[in-house]
Parts: structure tokens; C-alpha cells; sequence
């Protein structure tokens, strides 16, 4: 029995801590819905791949996400964090225009990719999809074999012409997503028939076949156990090299791993844009600090 | 309340337990106040039983040292904690290895009193030795209210105090090293006293520690080797 | 104290939850077996009923071909077969086409000779008569002439009218259809099995029962059908007809090809139509069109639709396809529109079922590659959701196959005796020909409308395994 085990304040303050933590949010709540909010920390970076300017983003009459305002680097890893409906992952989808499939989504304000408009009404969105790659949550490669989930994307956008470019396309991808020493012998075997951390890197080498520049994640480690998240979080690391990475995770941790910057929304706004370093020891936003040390959300 | 919300976790065995470090802190510390305390008080009436009850108060200080270092390794393992309170955990690693070497430093003072029991009362020293640890008892009383607090206030206080009792230790010294130059049959006994005299200053430093670890965990930010003026300097800036 | 009583308590309850446990799961078996007893009692009924229509008797005849008797020429068919023999069998059927007289002069010039010398006039020609010979030749008189050499005895007019009328009215085409093929009969006198009256028929199947079914048979007609009997002179053979022939008035002359013909041709006609227009609509309505007012208000009336009685809907096909479009009547292209209109809510409810059931993530997955959004249907939505679809779209199918009120309203349920071979010949298909026979007074349609029933059963069943079959065979393949 150490002095640091004599009591036992759960019991005894638990009804009344309670309530405070019910106000302590309703006051950070009422902080969040402020109309005229502020982004701290670093929200723009010299040269950037992305660059958003007052992004609205509304599900009919519901506005989802509110003037958010953020550039991402080039061959940068951003996660982007915060609590359930927040936001992230409609921003997130709003960046390869992926909220298009939605009839009553509308975005507003300005997303620029390399300088270009991505919501310009000429642009086509299927070269946007294919420079602008997507990971999602639940592993979904197409019921198809190992290679023509890979050989997909280069056949529909015409990249190769010959099979044995193709070939090298498959096995590169392969390579490049930790993939291809697991699955050479099998590549004619469905996609489906390999374990949930297989198949999401199955899809991360279906998404780096067409040699995208971005390569969105929207919380692809969430249904793998942590061996699994591993090998994906040591995989961003070294696509890091070559592909902007934005990361949306629900994992705290993972954030802090992977990325080099970190975002946080509340409640379709972005609170906090700091180094992830910061963002995880000393927060600028009362909000950022609240969610990450687990006093709400 | 606090400024750190350190009891608005969603989980509450969490508040429980950063709570528990909070004060098992603040009573390590009070330990560590009561033997400078008692240490002082028995090299000047000369108690050799005060003595001996700050040696014994020196294990349970140790004792609590591990027992601390037990818990944060368990909050870290468990809760991996993020920002204020990862930093709390980080801070309260750091300040109990303060509050030990305080302790020590005590301890110290008491087998200086022990000692001057046996070579005999010190010619000259006790005015200096009084007044230097009335200042450092201040001190640590003065750093462990901030870390209580987490008031940053009285911690940059704590950094400039400490600043004055180094002037003062120092001009000490000189008066009593020029006596031994003077009463060289002293040197021994005096020595007792200097010694005495600089376990309070190390003291000091360990407090101005404890103080910058309160800096840090409030602000984030880290003061070492920075001089106080800087240190609100930079605060300002923050703001 | 207290924690041994809540144990008990749990404990009494359990086996009273236990009984109601079984007791639910004894509703659900008794129902079963009540339902399976009903498939049972109507498969014995029509079974049992019908089985006997699979047999058809037979009489046997010694027929003399005496060739003054039909009034044909023997030296006239024995050249025919000789031709036949040399130019193949097409030439009865082209003979009859004027146009290709001078072709066909020119083929058979070889026989040209032949012809001028033995009958004095061209190949041609002679050809033709043997044609009129065949089909003025008085077949029922050779059958007459034996059956009252079998039966010397019978004198007067209407005992003779009552035994002729014992053999089918289709033996002497039976006797036709033998003569044309072998000009060798002529003249001799063969034993052979004559198709017999269906109530001759109807008879002697019914001897074993109880109590023997007479009915239009007179007391002279069952002396003589025992005389047969004694001689072995009647005897029961698979019934070819009824699955070779269209529809008759003669019972024993009846088929189920003319109707079962009709049904293929009518959904046909409704496969072509619904399955692509259907599986369209639902791609349309699911993956493109965007949810409002107006799109509700369709789906709402699709829905409507497909519980609309199918009455109406020939009412409606009357209405439009025979008298504002002016189409032909009784044709199974038409009767394939009306039960078009009648599936596709079927097919169209089933497709879209089978098409949100795609799994989103899949689309997102396409869509997410830079997949256009056919691309993404086509390469992944379709295949996936194929199964669902052809599985709906036999079923549609298979409650088209059973369709009889719309066909009655536009006019495919006359009689119809000649087996159709297009989609625009006049038909009748499956359930109304059953509808037909089982309106009929003579007894032996009886046995023929089971067995027509059999046979749309036979369908059904083959169109549903069909139907599992697709969905086992194409469903995820992994």
C-alpha cells in the first residue's frame, strides 16, 4: 500500500465534478459558436499545394463547415483532428471534390490546387480525382483479383498502353504500399480475401498507381488492429516523401506519430493550425488543449 | 479552480489520479519545508534530537520520491497524456527529483548540526545562517504555493528571489572566510556552518527549479537559464 | 438470502419461458406443414388428374390402300418419290410456290422425259396432280371400309355411323401423312394403329376404376370397344400429339406447342422489352436522377403500379396497342407489350433494390480513383447488383409466364389451332389455353387441362431454378 492509494475520490465528487464538466462545455461550446472566431496558430505556409480561403461547406440548410481557411505544404503530412461532426472529414472531401457524389452538399469560398481553382465550374473533376488520391475509412478494394484492383486507376485514365507497363505499375504500387513480398504469388486472387490491414494497403496502392500528388486519408486505420496501423503509419512516413498526406484520425496518438502539422476543428470551425510538436505539448486554443487531454468531446 | 481544469477529464479515476500527484507533490513538499525547518532550528539551539528527526524524515521523502515516479510512469503508460497534463506528469517527474535533492541538502544541515554538537559551538555564522534560511524557507514555501496555484506570478518571484539569496550566500561567505583568515583555530567549526550555509543555497536553486517547472507547466515554455526579466518578457509576448 | 431467491425465481420463470419458447417455434412448424400439405393435396390432384393425358389409346386397323378406293394414281407417286429421292425433300414444300415453277422446270428437266411419256404431261404439272390427288383422296372411306370389315355384323346406318365415329377424325390425316411419305402402300393392305375418339379413350382408361366412365358412348359403341379389347385390338401409347400439336376441338387431337410456342414468343417479346427499359429506369432513378418532389411522385407510382391488377392492364394495351396503334389482335408481340407494362414495376423495384444494395463504399472507392460515373456503374455498380436484377427480372418474368387477364383483353384467347412461328403469327399462351380446356365439356379435356398445368409448373419451377441459379453463379464471385 503506497500513500498515493489511500483514497478513492470517485465516488465521493463524481456527481458533482459531473456537473461542472456539463457546464465547462457548455462554455466551450458557446466559445466555438462565436461568429467571429480566429484560427490560431499557423494557418499558411510559404509555396502550398492546397490552398484554402474561407471554405464553407453546407449539407442543405445545415452549414457544416465554416470559413475555414488553411494551406497545406508540398510532400507535407497534415492530420487533421477533432470530435465526431466536426467537419474534418467534409473538409477533407471537399479537397478532390468528393462531396460532389452528395446531391445536396454546396461548397463556397476558394480551394486552390497548385494555383488552380478546383471548384472553376470548367473543371473536370476525374483529372482532380486522379492527382488528388483518396484512402477511406473501411478498407473497400473492388471485388476484383489483387491486380486489377491496382492496374484499375492506370487502365481507366489510359495511363499505360502495353501490359507490361502495366505490370510494372502494379508491382511498383505493390512495392511502394509494403504490399507486393504478401501478395506476388497471389495477384490473381480477389482483393476481398485479404486481412483488413492488406486491404487498406491494397487501396493505398491502388491510390498511388495513378501517381496521385495528394493522397487524402480519411481515418484508414480505424478499423485495423495496431500491428496493422503500424505498418500504414510507417507507410505514410515514406510516401511522405513523395505525396502530400492529409490525414483525418479520430487517434490522437496517430496524429502525433505522422504528421508534421496538425489541425483541429470544432464544430466546423478550425480552432488550431500549429507543428503537431505544439499542438500536442502546449495547444494554443483552450479548445485544442480541452479536446486532446480528454476533457470533452 | 485551477487554471489547468486538471479535474475535467471525461474520465474521472483520470482527474483522481492527476489529482492524487497533485498533492502527493504539495505533501512531499511539506516534508521537505518541516526538515529544513527542523535542520535550521538544530544547528542553532544546538538540538541533536531535531537532528535526528530530519534524517529519519529524509526516507519517507525518498520513499515518496518513488512512489511519485511510480504513479507518473503509470499515468504515462495508461493515459498517454497530451499537452497541460502531459506536462503536469513531465513536471511533477522533474520537481519531486528537486524536492529529493532538497531534502538531501537538508539532511545535510542536520549532520552539520550533529557535527557541531561533537567539534563544539561555531564562533561566528548563526545571524547569516538565521537569515539565509529564513529566506530560503520563504522560498520553498514561496514555489510550492505556486505549483499549488499554478500561479506563474509567484514563480517568476521564486527566480528573482533566488537571485538574492545567491548575493547574500556569497557575502556571507566572504565575512566568514575573512574570520578564518583572522582565527585560523576556527576554521574547523566554521566550516560546519559554510557548509550549512551552502546546502540552504542549493536549496534555493532547487527552488527556483521547482519554480521554473511551474512556468513551464502552465506556459509551456522553457525558462531555464533565462534571467526573470526575460522570462516576462516573454510572457508578455505570449499573451 | 436474497441472492438465492432472485436465483430461484430466474430459475421457475426459465422453464416457463421455456415452454412459450416452444411453443412459438411449434407456430412456425405448423404453419409450414400446413402449407406444404396444401402444395401436396394440389400436386396429387393435378397429378393424378393429369397423368393420364401423357397416354393416348390406339386401335388397330387392317387399312387396304386400294388405290381406286382414295382415287389416286400409283404410277404418279411412285415417279414423286423417285423425284423426291433425286431432289431432296424440300421439293413438297417449294412445289407449292408458284414463282419458282420455272427454276424448279429447270432442276427436274431430267425427269422431263420421264413425265411426257408415262403421264403426258410436264414434270410439273404432274407434280401438281399428284398434289390434288393426295388431297382430294377419301382417306375416311379406306377406315370406313375396314371397320365394317372388322365388324361384318353391324347392318344398319346409324350403328355403322357409331362405329365409324370410334376412330379419331385426325386418323385418316395420320393415313395421308403415310401415303405421301411411301408411295409403296399403295395397294397393299397394311395393320396399323389408328388415333382412337377420345371417347373411346376416356373409357377405356376409366375400366379400372369402380365405376367405368361411359358417357356419350352408346351401348353398341362399348360391345364394340370389348370385342377390340378381347383382341387385343386396342392398345395405349405415349401421347406425341399433345406436346406436338396446337390446339384442337377433337380432344385426342389437342397439343400443349401451339400455347407453349405462344408463351415463348410472348416473353420474349416482354424480356427484350422490360429487362433493358427496367434495369435503365433503375440505374436512372438510383444513381443519377436527384431526390425531389418529382422523383418521389414517380416512385410512388411505380410502386402503385406494380400492385395494379393485371386486368387493367390489358385493358390499357387494348386500348392503346390494338385500337389507337392499330396493331394485330391475338399476337404475341402485342400480348409481350401488355405484360411488358405489366413487369417493369417488378424489374424496376427489384433492380433498384439490387442496386442500392451495392455497397456505397465500392461507388466511393470508384469515384475516389477518378472513375466517371458510368465507369463506375458500369465496371462496378452493374456487376455487383446483376444478380439482384435477373433475379427480379425472372420473377417478373415468372408472374408473366402466369399472366391470363390482360391476354384475355387483347384477344389471345381465341382458338387457335396452328402452332405460331413468329411473334406476329396469332397465339394463345400457357394459362389461357388452360383456361380454354378447362372451359371444354368433353371429358378428356379434363385430363388435358391437368396436364397443361403440369407443364406451366414444369416452367415455373425451371424458371425459378434459373433464377437461383444466376443469383449462386454470379453473386460475389469471391
Amino acid at each position: 500500500m503506497t500513500i498515493l492509494e489511500a483514497t478513492n475520490p470517485v465516488d465521493t465528487a463524481e456527481t458533482a465534478a459531473k456537473d461542472t464538466i456539463k457546464m465547462k462545455e457548455a462554455d466551450l461550446n458557446e466559445a466555438a459558436t462565436e461568429s467571429d472566431h480566429k484560427t490560431v496558430g499557423d494557418c499558411f505556409v510559404e509555396n502550398p499545394k492546397f490552398s484554402v480561403r474561407d471554405a464553407n461547406v453546407y449539407y442543405g440548410d445545415k452549414q457544416a463547415v465554416f470559413d475555414v481557411s488553411l494551406d497545406i505544404g508540398e510532400n507535407e503530412v497534415i492530420a487533421m483532428i477533432g470530435p465526431s461532426g466536426c467537419g474534418k472529414s467534409t473538409f477533407l472531401r471537399c479537397l478532390n471534390r468528393m462531396n460532389d457524389t452528395i446531391d445536396i452538399c454546396r461548397v463556397e469560398g476558394k480551394i486552390e490546387l497548385d494555383g488552380m481553382d478546383i471548384y472553376d465550374s470548367r473543371l473536370d473533376v476525374v483529372p482532380l480525382r486522379a492527382r488528388v488520391g483518396m484512402v477511406f475509412q473501411k478498407p473497400n478494394p473492388f471485388p476484383k483479383s489483387i491486380y486489377d484492383n491496382v492496374a484499375y486507376g492506370p487502365k481507366i485514365h489510359g495511363l499505360v498502353s502495353r501490359r507490361v507497363d502495366l505490370d510494372e505499375i502494379v508491382e511498383t504500387s505493390l512495392r511502394r504500399a509494403g504490399l507486393w513480398d504478401e501478395v506476388k504469388d497471389r495477384l490473381n486472387q480477389p482483393g476481398t480475401g485479404l486481412s483488413g490491414g492488406q486491404q487498406q494497403r491494397l487501396c493505398i496502392a491502388r491510390t498511388i498507381a495513378v501517381s496521385p500528388e495528394v493522397i487524402l486519408m480519411d481515418e484508414p486505420c480505424s478499423a485495423l488492429d495496431p500491428i496493422a496501423t503500424a505498418r500504414i503509419e510507417e507507410l505514410i512516413a515514406e510516401l511522405s516523401e513523395n505525396f502530400t498526406i492529409c490525414i483525418v484520425t479520430h487517434s490522437m496518438q496517430q496524429a502525433a506519430r505522422v504528421s508534421k502539422r496538425t489541425a483541429y476543428f470544432h464544430m466546423g470551425k478550425l480552432m488550431e493550425v500549429n507543428e503537431t510538436q505544439k499542438v500536442f505539448t502546449n495547444p494554443d486554443h483552450e479548445l485544442t488543449e480541452a479536446y486532446i487531454t480528454g476533457r470533452f468531446g | 479552480m485551477d487554471s489547468l481544469h486538471l479535474d475535467q477529464h471525461i474520465s474521472q479515476q483520470y482527474n483522481a489520479d492527476l489529482e492524487k500527484l497533485r498533492t502527493a507533490l504539495l505533501e512531499m513538499g511539506g516534508l521537505v519545508e518541516d526538515q529544513l525547518a527542523d535542520a535550521t532550528r538544530a544547528i542553532e539551539t544546538a538540538d541533536g534530537e531535531l537532528a535526528e528527526k530530519v534524517l529519519k524524515t529524509e526516507k519517507k521523502v525518498d520513499k515518496f520520491e518513488i512512489d511519485i515516479d511510480k504513479e507518473c510512469t503509470t499515468i504515462l503508460a495508461r493515459r498517454q497524456p497530451a499537452a497541460s497534463d502531459l506536462r503536469l506528469v513531465l513536471m511533477v517527474t522533474k520537481a519531486i527529483r528537486d524536492l529529493e535533492r532538497m531534502g538531501d541538502e537538508a539532511a545535510k544541515i542536520a549532520k552539520m548540526a550533529l557535527a557541531l554538537n561533537d567539534d563544539g559551538e561555531s564562533p561566528r555564522g548563526y545571524v547569516e545562517l538565521r537569515h539565509l534560511a529564513a529566506q530560503v524557507g520563504k522560498l520553498v514555501n514561496v514555489a510550492l504555493d505556486a505549483f499549488a496555484r499554478f500561479d506563474v506570478y509567484a514563480a517568476i518571484k521564486v527566480v528573482r528571489d533566488d537571485k538574492d539569496i545567491d548575493i547574500e550566500y556569497r557575502s556571507s561567505l566572504r565575512e566568514l572566510i575573512t574570520y578564518m583568515m583572522e582565527d585560523p583555530r576556527s576554521i574547523k567549526r566554521v566550516m560546519n556552518i559554510m557548509w550549512a550555509l551552502r546546502s540552504l543555497e542549493r536549496i534555493g536553486d532547487h527552488a527556483r527549479n521547482i519554480a521554473e517547472h511551474v512556468i513551464y507547466l502552465v506556459h509551456g515554455m522553457d525558462v531555464r537559464h533565462i534571467s526573470p526579466s526575460e522570462i516576462e518578457k516573454q510572457l508578455e509576448k505570449q499573451r | 438470502m436474497n441472492k438465492i431467491s432472485t436465483t430461484e425465481q430466474v430459475q421457475r420463470s426459465l422453464k416457463k419461458r421455456y415452454r412459450a419458447e416452444k411453443r412459438f417455434r411449434m407456430y412456425g412448424v405448423t404453419s409450414i406443414v400446413i402449407g406444404l400439405l396444401a402444395l401436396l393435396l394440389l400436386f396429387t390432384e393435378i397429378i393424378s388428374k393429369g397423368v393420364g393425358a401423357f397416354k393416348q389409346h390406339y386401335v388397330s386397323l387392317e387399312i387396304n390402300f386400294d388405290a381406286d378406293d382414295l382415287g389416286l394414281d400409283a404410277d404418279l407417286f411412285t415417279f414423286f418419290d423417285a423425284v423426291r429421292e433425286d431432289y431432296g425433300n424440300k421439293l413438297h414444300s417449294e412445289l407449292k410456290i408458284a414463282d419458282q415453277h420455272a427454276t424448279m422446270a429447270e432442276a427436274l428437266s431430267e425427269f422431263e422425259a420421264q413425265a411426257q411419256r408415262d403421264f403426258g404431261m410436264t414434270v410439273i404439272d404432274a407434280l401438281q396432280a399428284r398434289e390434288q390427288q393426295l388431297a382430294d383422296a377419301n382417306f375416311t372411306g379406306i377406315i370406313r371400309n375396314s371397320l365394317r370389315e372388322r365388324f361384318p355384323s353391324v347392318k344398319s346406318r346409324r350403328d355403322r355411323r357409331a362405329l365409324y365415329s370410334l376412330v379419331s377424325v385426325g386418323a385418316s390425316f395420320d393415313l395421308r401423312d403415310r401415303v405421301n411419305a411411301d408411295a409403296s402402300l399403295i395397294g397393299t393392305t397394311q395393320k396399323l394403329w389408328l388415333l382412337a375418339d377420345d371417347d373411346l379413350d376416356t373409357y377405356v382408361k376409366s375400366l379400372n376404376d369402380s365405376e367405368p366412365f361411359i358417357g356419350r358412348l352408346k351401348e353398341n359403341q362399348v360391345e364394340f370397344i370389348s370385342s377390340w379389347l378381347e383382341k387385343n385390338e386396342i392398345d395405349a401409347r405415349f401421347n406425341t400429339i399433345f406436346f406436338t400439336s396446337g390446339d384442337s376441338s377433337e380432344p385426342e387431337q389437342a397439343g400443349i406447342l401451339g400455347a407453349v410456342m405462344g408463351t415463348f414468343f410472348t416473353l420474349l417479346v416482354t424480356l427484350i422489352l422490360s429487362f433493358p427499359v427496367g434495369v435503365a429506369a433503375a440505374i436512372y432513378l438510383e444513381e443519377y436522377a436527384t431526390k425531389n418532389k418529382f422523383t418521389d411522385f414517380i416512385e410512388v407510382n411505380i410502386n402503385n403500379l406494380a400492385a395494379v391488377p393485371s386486368v387493367i392492364f390489358g385493358l390499357l394495351g387494348l386500348a392503346i396497342f390494338l385500337n389507337f396503334f392499330g396493331m394485330t389482335r391475338s399476337v404475341p408481340l402485342v400480348g409481350g407489350m401488355v405484360l411488358t407494362l405489366m413487369t417493369l414495376p417488378t424489374i424496376i423495384i427489384s433492380s433498384r433494390a439490387a442496386i442500392t444494395s451495392v455497397p456505397p463504399s465500392i461507388r466511393e472507392a470508384a469515384l475516389g480513383m477518378g472513375a466517371s460515373r458510368m465507369q463506375t456503374i458500369l465496371h462496378h455498380v452493374l456487376p455487383l447488383a446483376m444478380p439482384g436484377m435477373l433475379t427480379g427480372a425472372i420473377i417478373g418474368m415468372a408472374r408473366a409466364l402466369g399472366e391470363t387477364a390482360p391476354l384475355l383483353m387483347i384477344g389471345m384467347v381465341a382458338f387457335i389451332a396452328e402452332v405460331p412461328s413468329s411473334w406476329n403469327d396469332a397465339a394463345t399462351v400457357l394459362p389461357v389455353q388452360i383456361y380454354l380446356w378447362a372451359d371444354s365439356p368433353e371429358r378428356a379435356f379434363v385430363e388435358r387441362t391437368s396436364a397443361a398445368i403440369m407443364v406451366l409448373l414444369a416452367f415455373l419451377i425451371m424458371m425459378n431454378g434459373l433464377a437461383i441459379y444466376l443469383r449462386k453463379r454470379l453473386e460475389r464471385r469471391w
